[in-house]
């Protein structure tokens, strides 16, 4: 099923790394683990189908990577993984030019399916999912683009509400109109759609 | 009045020396006498005049006498002398006896306005006077107490005991409480009691002996006392909140870890029991990682349900080690990213302090945190954190924190740790107040200082126990 692609894991806590092995290992796919980005950047396997990597670490962190190996010329899609309430740093690792990013504690299904898209994303068409995704941007109202904009942020429902001078209420049923215009499954996708789509925040 | 007596005292003279003659002049003298005595200069003057002319309207049937005369003036003079310096002296007496009343009345205002009751005894301890205040005290009235003996007032055992320590007191002259005052406890008419600061003051007066005793009601104090304290525990409770408020975002980090763990392993090994490898050995050890996993979340969240929970707050002896060790586990939650090298230097000996565990830590979570921001602002390659223990002067224990930050501007560092100072975009201020309130009800001491490496050294005291420094004495 994997064409003797490997999934590269970077973390510095073991009991993620040795666990992400395990699974990964389970559903069929070769794994190679790394401590640090630069343990992984000092010797990248010429076979690297795909890299999921936690954006905080000691030293060099998710997005320097993914600008480190951009740089080098290096392609694979990069799925990061981040922290509750990391949305600035994963809106940066998209930017950057991640494949997708995983919020911690992901379930184990989220992961195995990121992965295996992942895995065949080099044959998606990159500019037809933006394309599409600045589509979908372009059906939302000025108030619901604000909204989006603001959740891209990383910016809480509370926070939003008040800057925007409108009540908490409010802002759900904005965020519920923006998730089904994005077509987002989830809060993930939303983020990566809208970064794909070129919205600034 | 001294001139209508004087005016009496000429007539009668005039009128005797009408039918004597000889010792009109004498008579005459008594008047000035009599003017002087009971209303001074003015009306001895005027006696005097008066007599004079009358003796020279006399001496015109009689002759003018000189001898006579001179006595008479004489004599004036002494009685006019005399009868003033007995006027004078009448007046000052006056004028005294004025002084003390208006001296008593103000002692009685001051004595109704002071805080303090006021009960005197004699020496038999019998009741010689009860102030008002002191009748709001024990609701009796003065009536009900003075000549009474004063172990009325006092409950069992004192109440038996009163007059022998009087008796003791007269026999030896030791004092127990005289010049020392103590709290005591008073009965009130109702039999409830009352806590009392007694202070009693000696006094002899014409061969009597007087005790004086000033009461002072410590119920209302024992209870702001008591309020105080609790509110300030609370205080200190509810800040540990806001410490771990502000850690949340690396607690629930550090929380993830874990669950992403047993998320992996639970379902990686559901993949293989799936195509039939549950029994293999890697399931299996999986599974047991899995379950190692659930031990590290809940070490964690046990340590912060210890860092929230009220109890400890008692004091008790507490190894200084084991307290930096514990928090410094807490507090170093999610700093492993930020590449900060951690360092410990705690002193060999293992000094132990008298401390509430609970509060020492909050104490020193608040200063690492502090530290590990400003570190997020120095280089990369210079975050380092010293945690340091030594036995100090004065059988204290000095407990630091240093980092490799950017240090204290000027303007923050007088005012470091007053409260609402903060150098913080979303700080409230109150953290290092807190720390202070701390480490002085443990009598002990908190500062800054500059790092000579760069940044900052925060350090305080805390008294050792000592227990602590005889084990040291006796090894």
């Amino acid at each position: 099923m994997t064409d003797g692609a490997i999934v590269c894991v970077i973390d510095d806590d073991e009991a993620v790394r040795d666990s992400l092995d395990f699974l990964l290992g389970a559903a069929g796919f070769d794994v190679r683990l790394h401590a640090s980005a630069e343990d992984f950047l000092s010797d990248i396997p010429a076979e690297c189908g795909c890299v999921v990597t936690d954006v905080r670490m000691p030293g060099m962190d998710g997005v320097t990577l993914i600008q480190t190996l951009r740089q080098r010329g290096c392609t694979a899609p990069v799925i990061v993984m981040t922290g509750h309430g990391d949305v600035p740093l994963a809106v940066a690792a998209m930017k950057a030019g991640a494949a997708d990013f995983l919020q911690k504690p992901y379930s184990d299904q989220a992961i195995l399916d990121t992965v295996r898209t992942a895995l065949g994303t080099e044959t998606v068409n990159l500019s037809d999912a933006q394309k599409e995704a600045r589509a979908r941007l372009a059906q939302l109202s000025g108030r619901e683009a604000q909204v989006l904009e603001r959740l891209v942020n990383g910016d809480a429902n509370k926070v939003i509400a008040q800057d925007l001078g409108l009540s908490p209420r409010t802002v759900e049923v904005y965020r519920a109109n923006v998730m089904t215009k994005m077509q987002a499954g989830s809060f993930a996708e939303l983020v990566r759609l809208a970064v794909y789509g070129g919205l600034e925040p | 009045m001294a001139y209508g007596l004087t005016a009496a005292a000429f007539a009668g003279a005039l009128i005797l020396s009408l039918h004597t003659g000889d010792a009109a002049y004498l008579f005459f003298a008594l008047v000035v006498l009599v003017g002087s005595a009971t209303g001074g200069a003015g009306p001895a003057v005027l006696a005097a005049l008066a007599g004079a002319s009358a003796l020279a309207a006399l001496s015109r049937d009689t002759g003018w006498d000189m001898v006579h005369f001179a006595g008479f003036l004489a004599l004036s003079l002494l009685s006019g002398v005399c009868g003033a310096a007995k006027y004078r002296n009448r007046r000052t007496m006056e004028g005294a006896l004025r002084d003390v009343r208006a001296h008593e009345a103000h002692l009685q205002s001051i004595l109704k306005s002071v805080p303090e009751a006021m009960i005197v005894i004699d020496e038999k301890g019998l009741v010689r006077s009860f102030s008002s205040t002191a009748e709001r005290m024990f609701g009796y009235e003065a009536g009900e107490v003075v000549g009474k003996n004063v172990s009325m007032l006092m409950p069992p055992p004192e109440h038996e005991r009163h007059n022998s320590y009087l008796e003791r007191y007269r026999r030896t002259g030791e004092a127990h409480i005289i010049g020392v005052g103590r709290v005591v406890t008073g009965r009130r008419k109702d039999g409830s009691t009352v806590p009392i600061e007694l202070a009693v003051g000696e006094m002899r007066s014409n061969g009597y002996h007087f005790f004086t005793g000033f009461l002072r009601d410590l119920t209302e104090r024992q209870e702001t006392e008591t309020r105080l304290q609790e509110l300030q525990s609370e205080l200190v409770h509810m800040s540990r909140f806001t410490a771990l408020g502000e850690m949340s975002s690396a607690l629930a980090h550090e929380l993830n870890q874990p669950l992403s763990a047993i998320g992996n392993y639970l379902g990686g090994a559901r993949l293989r029991m799936e195509r039939g490898q549950g029994n293999d050995p890697a399931t299996i050890e999986a599974l047991g990682k899995a379950a190692e996993q659930t031990r590290r979340a809940g070490e964690i969240i046990q340590r912060i349900r210890d860092f929230i929970a009220r109890r400890e707050i008692e004091k008790r002896s507490e190894s200084v080690s084991k307290l930096v060790n514990e928090a410094s586990t807490l507090a170093l939650i999610g700093a492993k990213p930020l590449g900060i090298h951690v360092r410990q230097d705690l002193a060999p000996e293992a000094p132990t302090v008298f401390a509430s565990g609970v509060q020492i830590q909050q104490v020193l979570v608040n200063l690492i945190r502090n530290a590990i921001e400003a570190l997020e602002e120095s280089d990369p390659g210079r975050r380092d954190l010293m945690i340091s223990t030594r036995r100090a002067e004065h059988d204290t224990v000095e407990i630091s924190v240093a980092d490799t930050g950017p240090g204290l501007a000027e303007n923050v560092q007088d005012r470091l740790f007053q409260p609402f100072v903060s150098t913080k975009d979303a700080g409230m201020g109150v953290g290092l107040s807190i720390c202070r309130t701390i480490v002085e009800a443990h009598g002990g001491a908190i500062w800054a200082e500059r790092n000579e490496a760069g940044g900052t050294i925060f350090r305080f005291t805390l008294p050792a126990t000592a227990a602590a420094a005889k084990a040291e004495t006796a090894t």
